[in-house]
């Protein structure tokens, strides 16, 4: 049980830090088909860069994902190239993809009073 | 009501065949042979569901009325808003699809049951809702369900009548059930309820329903005898009866015997005998019907043959179903009651056929639509239909292009409903198809025996995985198998046994990971040690960081880590071991919070010492990365122990000591002086005296050392220029900055300062410069810095810089620095709203909708035009936006322009306009710019006008004028709103009653309903921009929470402890804390949260409650300056002070002789005594007061005579009281002015006829116990004694006040007639109850029963009840009843006279 809760949080913490990073390029996916998992959606938007970090999160309730993913890039460019496409189509199901918007901005942390 | 009941036993009991009419004792014929319950209507799904609804819709009604005009008790109110959510939520289902589903229905029904005893039309709904509505159901479940809904209602109190049986034998018909009906009927009979003609009829349904005409006929002839309508549903059912007791010729007779009896056979019949026909499977006779129907002028719906076909299929004649679905005309509304049928059959097992009819379904097939036939497949899974089957409907389904993945989303379906085998079937055939077998698709099944800690199970699915040639992954390990095993060394042993742990690798990184994520650092280390597997780091990085924390063995983590560090399996591929452990550290301490790291500082030093004696290196980048962390997680003390594990040996040492200014000057003079670099400690210097805010100094020093200073340096000065507006020397430092360093870029604040300070001082160009330097090197744009833009554009607006708004707004729009909005163009309006150029105004907006495609401050702008009647540009206007954003946008754009403007009637006009229908978002912006400048006005017209409007969410509207009542602390108005609302028939929401009861609760005001439950939604908090991190939603929470139970004490002590840690409250919760001390008169307490709050929060203000208890308690406390300040202050802010604090301040000024402060607050309020609701009078006569206490007592009392004299009175005479001043020149015994009052008073009456000064001044002072003083003046101005309406007000106010019992009695010494006077005695009456003055009753009871006055129960009532509290007898019968029932009487009495 305890292991469970941990490892839930240890997802939920991954999901966040992703979450949390402004400046990273990050895609966020939704309407995965039940079908496809991480490695899924990491296989198809390869062809747009290069992945640093694929995440969809599992329920483990259910055992089922909710449908939702996140996808870091190394680049923004890469991200662009996947946002610029249309169609994203996962096992015969369409992908909804947007750019992940920053939910906390953390502030300019180095000031240029550092220098 | 058993009277009433015998006749039906009767009838049941004796054979009544012969009393039967002739033509129905002929049908009567064969013998009934008890069918097998075959099918019966069952897919008349939707009808029945209208009918429910409109039904219950009445009810509701009904309810709501009898709600309003009982007064009823709040229970029965709030069952009412929840039976609306009940109604709600299967209403939507039943009209989207036709169907309930079994979970809403459950979830219903436990919410019912929850919340306590459950309304009779709420039952009903229940009870309904368990027949053909439930097609998911088999028949026998569905009436499992409504008697479990029949019973526990019963147990909970619901008190049953006919509607319920009626409703529950409609269901049993629906469902099928058997059931006998003379037990029914004597179920009735014990409960006491008489049964009606819907019950017989559906008592004749159910006998036939089962053949047997003989129980039909009695009821049928009971109803005869009762003078009961035979109508055509009864015939219907009789054509079922006979058709099922085998008589197919006496159910076509029925058809002649209706015709005979006057009644038109209609589709129902048709449908029974349609029904009937295929339950025999007579095609033929099908067929011919349907022509026959066809040929009149009856109509079958859709729906009818969908049931045909049930039919036919239930009893065994599948072949015959594809000539009735050919018939099918597929109307609008074919699809969900196919999907009914469709469901129904699978129900019942008819597979075949409800794939046949879901394929005829005519759904568009064109690629990329959405699938269909899901349902279908889900509730075969459910139905448990056999794979085989399933796998051939898959495959079907997808030849006619229904699904594009019915396989798949049949194994979702197996997986989600834990069907193992069905699920490795279909898995089977998917990979038969060539469709990869995901790992993941067997974790629902893992996850099925892991709940049951089923061990066998997993071990199954495992084997199964094999079998399909599917590898667990390290996920399925640790998440999914793990969990349910004691160890996973159990778990080896166990897979071993069971031969499916082929990839080992996999299993015992999935081992390593797991035991990392426990805590077991010796597995850690000894297999880190004993492995030869290649290994990636990263891999593990995530589960060892947990791994660390979770254990307290410092040596194993330095071991775990020196390992990593130094053996060459692990770290050694590029970028190496002091990155990769630099890293790891890193991580570590950022995974934790800072409480943990302030909780385990020690073991992280004692950590760190050990691996630097291990002599482990990291790189000094991370080392700052680790650094900062550490700063932030306030344990500096920390760093020097990293810092012992950078690689380099220079790194700048962190000055921790603090040095002043001074300190710092004479170091840098002195590093000077020996030639040594000075650049660090300048800098400092130069922060510190910008911290300290001195640019003067700042700016000498640097010329000084000019050639020593560094970028950082120059970054802080020219903030520090900005911040005292010195644009010259901020520009000059920049341009230093430039040239020191042109790649330097300075942060998004210090930019936005230089343009704000060189667009004030009129450097345009150097300010678009900055705008464009921002551009190119890419400078942070956030939020915060677009409202900068805002303010800096707004600010030059407001000062009529044209150029400088439009070069400025130019620039940041063409370099892209924001995206077009409108508010960042809305100053480009402002500036000709504020010139009044109307024309450019509205040129300006248009010119911002054709470049950006915002309109900004088009409302303004509407409301100018209206305000000075510009026709033309307002008809321009409304072309344009009814152009560019359709009418509707123009209508709401002028409605709300006409209502700002207060022209009401045209507003009305528009919002009446056809067609309109309600924008919630539109509504809200407006409701919320009332609010926000506080327009009750016109808040509450919006509310007024849109009753009308279509769909316009009434409860919303309210809730927002609530806000506003709130704001004001105005609770009658928002008592008013609680009526207005009921008389809508509106149903609240639940917070919008809580806000209701906190405004009542916060005025001291009885709460007349039950609040409900959920209490304090924090909305104010979650519009909030930045959501509040646990703790202080926790602080917050608390403290309202104290705030709302009046703790105060409590409140300020969660108020301190969150001040200790910094944790800062939002403007409401500040508030409401400062008016609860203020309430409590802990003065000094609120001014100290105050002060914290302006500290935290920018322009923080207080609201209007709270600031009118401010000047109450500043009044009390003597602090007459202060409270005339916050006065001030508060209408600055365009508040309404309560009209009380307004009063005590008046008066506090004016009973100190304060003439001008009292004028001055007179001033202040002009205009605004409506709103606030201050009578001139109080002016009048604190002035007055004020004057006199100055000695100018005759200037006042000049006045006085003038304001009463004149032509132009301000008020009427009567009205004109001036009790407060007589009453204040008496108590504070100003004689001379008493005497020349009193003077005044009589003149005013003896030559003018005014006489409301003489008579308030008598009765003032028989108040205070000057009755010769009253008495003389009585002598002199015998008028006095006819002023019978002022003597009532004097009476009835007195009467509400205790001790004024002598008073009273003085006055009707004075005044004898008085007593005789109704309205007057009761009320002297009831002051002598109030002071227990028996004596003084007696003798006024005596003297009015002497003069025959005929008295009133309420004051017989008030009088005994004295009499028996002293313990004297009561010389007449007591009214038995209570005060409130004899007040309302008489009340009545006086309303309505007879």
């Amino acid at each position: 049980m305890c292991l469970k809760l941990k490892m839930a949080a240890s997802a939920v913490r991954t999901v966040t830090a992703l979450r949390t990073s402004v400046s990273r390029p990050i895609a966020f996916v939704r309407k995965i088909p039940w079908t496809a998992a991480s490695s899924e959606l990491r296989e198809h938007f390869a062809q747009f860069g290069h992945i640093r970090k694929c995440t969809v999160p599992f329920d483990k309730e259910t055992g089922f994902h909710r449908g939702m993913g996140w996808i870091q890039f190394s680049s923004e460019e890469e991200l662009q190239n996947a946002l610029q496409q249309d169609n994203h189509v996962i096992d015969g199901v369409k992908l909804h993809v947007q750019a992940q918007r920053p939910k906390v901005l953390q502030g300019d942390q180095t000031s240029d009073e550092d220098f | 009501m058993a009277a009433l009941l015998r006749p039906a036993r009767w009838l049941l009991r004796a054979g009544v065949a012969a009393r039967l009419p002739l033509s129905l004792r002929l049908l009567a014929g064969g013998p009934g042979r008890p069918h097998a319950a075959v099918c019966q209507p069952a897919a008349r799904a939707a009808p029945v569901a209208g009918q429910l609804l409109s039904q219950v819709r009445l009810y509701a009604i009904a309810a709501e009325k009898k709600n309003y005009l009982q007064e009823e008790s709040t229970s029965q109110r709030r069952n009412a808003s929840q039976f609306d959510w009940a109604l709600m939520r299967l209403d939507n289902s039943v009209r989207r699809t036709g169907r309930i589903p079994r979970s809403l229905l459950q979830k219903v029904f436990d919410n019912t049951c929850q919340s306590g005893c459950p309304g009779s039309n709420h039952a009903l709904l229940l009870l309904r809702s368990c027949g053909s509505l439930l097609p998911e159901l088999k028949f026998s479940e569905r009436t499992e369900f409504v008697h479990r809904i029949w019973d526990k209602l019963q147990k909970l109190g619901t008190v049953y009548d006919v509607s319920h049986y009626n409703a529950l034998l409609k269901v049993y018909l629906q469902n099928e059930h058997k059931f006998s009906p003379t037990d029914f009927l004597a179920k009735m009979e014990e409960a006491n309820i008489q049964p009606n003609r819907v019950t017989y009829q559906r008592l004749i349904a159910a006998y036939c329903n089962v053949g047997d005409i003989e129980g039909a006929s009695k009821i049928l002839g009971f109803m005869k005898t009762k003078d009961l309508p035979v109508t055509e549903a009864v015939f219907s059912a009789l054509v079922t009866g006979h058709a099922r007791a085998g008589d197919m010729e006496n159910a076509e007779n029925i058809l002649t015997v209706m015709k005979e009896a006057g009644i038109e056979p209609g589709p129902d019949t048709y449908l029974a005998l349609l029904n009937a026909y295929a339950e025999k499977g007579d095609i033929d006779h099908v067929k011919q019907t349907l022509e026959k129907v066809e040929k009149s002028d009856l109509y079958l719906m859709d729906r009818d043959l969908l049931q045909i076909i049930f039919s036919f299929s239930k009893a065994g004649y599948p072949q015959y179903v594809s000539e009735i679905l050919d018939k099918i005309a597929y109307e609008r509304r074919y699809i969900p009651d196919a999907m009914n049928v469709i469901l129904l059959l699978v129900t019942e097992k008819l597979e075949d056929t409800a794939l046949q009819v879901l394929l005829a379904c005519p759904v568009s097939k064109e690629e990329g639509l959405s699938d269909f036939g899901s349902f279908f497949l889900r509730h075969c899974v459910t139905m448990n239909t056999p794979a085989e089957k399933l796998k051939d409907y898959c495959k079907k389904l997808k030849e006619a292009q229904m699904h594009s993945s019915p396989l798949q989303f049949t194994l979702h379906c197996a997986l989600a409903a834990n069907k193992a085998d069905l699920a490795k079937a279909l898995m089977k055939a998917l990979k038969e198809e060539g469709f990869p077998l995901r790992t993941h698709y067997f974790w629902p099944l893992l996850v099925g025996h892991q709940k049951k800690k089923n061990v066998q199970g997993i071990v199954e699915v495992l084997k199964g995985m094999h079998e399909m040639g599917v590898n667990p992954d390290q996920e399925t390990y640790i998440n999914y198998v793990f969990p349910s095993f004691d160890s996973i060394k159990s778990v080896r042993a166990i897979l071993q046994e069971n031969g499916c742990l082929l990839e080992s690798n996999i299993f015992s990184q999935a081992e390593l990971k797991s035991e990392a994520v426990n805590g077991n650092l010796d597995y850690i280390l000894s297999f880190l040690e004993s492995n030869t597997l290649p290994f990636s780091f990263t891999s593990l990085r995530g589960s060892l960081i947990l791994g660390f924390r979770r254990s307290m063995n410092i040596n194993l983590w330095s071991k775990i880590t020196e390992l990593l560090y130094k053996d060459g399996r692990y770290c050694q591929e590029p970028p190496g071991p002091m990155e990769a452990v630099g890293y790891f550290l890193y991580n570590l301490i950022d995974s934790m919070s800072d409480s943990e790291v302030q909780a385990k500082e020690e073991r992280l030093r004692q950590y760190f010492h050990q691996l630097k004696e291990m002599n482990i290196k990291i790189p000094e980048n991370i080392y700052r990365g680790i650094r900062n962390l550490l700063d932030s997680y306030h344990v500096p003390e920390l760093i020097k122990d990293v810092n012992a594990l950078v690689e380099r040996e220079k790194t700048d040492s962190r000055k921790t000591t603090q040095l002043t200014s001074s300190d710092l000057e004479s170091t840098l003079e002195k590093l000077k002086a020996e030639n040594q670099p000075i650049g660090d400690v300048l800098k400092q210097l130069i922060l510190m005296l910008c911290s300290e805010e001195n640019m003067q100094k700042a700016l000498e020093l640097k010329a000084k050392y000019e050639s020593d200073m560094a970028v950082g340096g120059y970054a802080a000065l020219i903030n520090l220029c900005c911040r005292h507006d010195n644009a010259e020397d901020a520009l000059n430092l920049k341009q230093e900055f430039d040239r020191l360093d042109p790649s330097a870029v300075l942060d998004t604040g210090k930019y936005v300062g230089l343009v704000k300070v060189l667009g004030k001082h009129g450097n345009l160009q150097d300010a678009i410069n900055i705008l464009k330097e921002m551009k190119e090197k890419d400078v942070l744009i956030k939020d915060t810095t677009v409202l900068s833009f805002f303010h800096i554009l707004n600010g030059a607006a407001l000062r009529g810089e044209t150029e400088t708004v439009k070069q400025l707004h130019e620039a940041i729009m063409t370099l892209g620095l924001t995206k077009p909005s409108t508010t960042i163009s809305s100053p480009l309006v402002t500036l000709y709203l504020e010139k009044d150029d109307l024309p450019a105004a509205l040129e300006a907006t248009i010119e911002c909708y054709e470049k950006y495609k915002v309109l900004p401050r088009i409302h303004d702008v509407l409301c100018k035009l209206i305000e000075k009647g510009e026709t033309d540009l307002i008809q321009k206007a409304m072309d344009f936006v009814s152009q560019e954003q359709g009418e509707m946008t123009m209508l709401y754009d002028l409605f709300f322009a006409f209502l700002q403007t207060g022209n009401y009637k045209e507003a009305k006009k528009i919002i009446e306009t056809p067609g309109i229908r309600a924008r919630p978002a539109r509504l809200q912006w407006f409701c919320e710019r009332c609010i926000s400048s506080n327009q009750v006005e016109t808040l509450e017209k919006l509310v007024e006008l849109t009753q009308k409007l279509f769909e316009c969410d009434r409860d919303q509207l309210y809730y927002n004028l609530l806000k506003l009542y709130k704001i004001n602390g105005d609770w009658q108005r928002a008592d008013a709103v609680w009526n207005k609302m009921q008389e809508e028939n509106i149903i609240p929401r639940g917070k919008t009653l809580r806000l209701l009861a906190e405004i009542l609760r916060n005025n001291n005001q009885e709460v007349p309903f039950d609040v409900p439950e959920l209490w304090y939604e924090d909305e104010e908090y979650s519009l909030n921009s930045s959501a509040p991190s646990v703790g202080e939603t926790n602080f917050q929470k608390d403290l309202s929470n104290a705030c709302q139970k009046k703790k105060s004490k409590d409140a300020y002590n969660i108020f301190l402890k969150a001040q200790k840690q910094n944790v800062v409250f939002d403007s409401g919760t500040y508030n409401n804390l400062i008016k609860l001390l203020l309430t409590k008169d802990s003065f000094t307490e609120a001014m100290q949260v105050k002060d914290c709050a302006e500290t935290h929060i920018k322009g923080f203000t207080l609201n209007d409650a709270a600031n009118s208890l401010l000047i109450i308690t500043q009044v009390r406390r003597d602090y007459l300056k202060e409270a005339l300040a916050t006065l001030k202050m508060a209408l600055d802010l365009k508040q309404t002070p309560s009209r009380i604090a307004v009063t005590r301040l008046i008066q506090a000024c004016a009973l100190k002789g304060d003439l001008e402060g009292t004028q001055a607050i007179q001033k202040m309020v002009n205009g605004l005594e409506d709103s606030i609701g201050l009578s001139n009078m109080v002016f009048i006569n604190n002035i007055a007061l004020a004057q006199i206490k100055n000695n100018n007592i005759d200037v006042a009392i000049e006045n006085i005579e003038n304001m009463l004299t004149s032509g132009n009175q301000t008020v009427e005479t009567q009205y004109f009281g001036l009790a407060y001043l007589f009453r204040k020149v008496i108590e504070e015994q100003l004689e001379p002015a008493l005497e020349k009052i009193s003077i005044m008073a009589e003149r005013l009456a003896n030559q003018f006829a005014v006489y409301k000064p003489v008579t308030d001044l008598f009765l003032q002072l028989v108040d205070a116990g000057k009755v010769d003083d009253a008495r003389a003046l009585l002598q002199r101005c015998g008028a006095i004694a006819e002023q019978t309406p002022i003597f009532f007000v004097f009476c009835i106010r007195s009467s509400q006040r205790p001790g004024k019992a002598q008073t009273l009695k003085s006055l009707l010494e004075l005044i004898p007639e008085l007593s005789e006077k109704e309205e007057a005695y009761s009320f002297i009456m009831k002051s002598y109850v109030l002071d227990s003055d028996v004596s003084s009753a007696k003798v006024l009871y005596e003297n009015l029963t002497a003069k025959n006055v005929k008295l009133d129960n309420l004051f017989l009532k008030r009088y005994a009840v004295l009499l028996k509290k002293a313990g004297e007898s009561v010389p007449f019968t007591e009214p038995p009843e209570s005060f409130e029932f004899y007040a309302k009487q008489l009340k009545e009495l006086r309303e309505n006279p007879l």
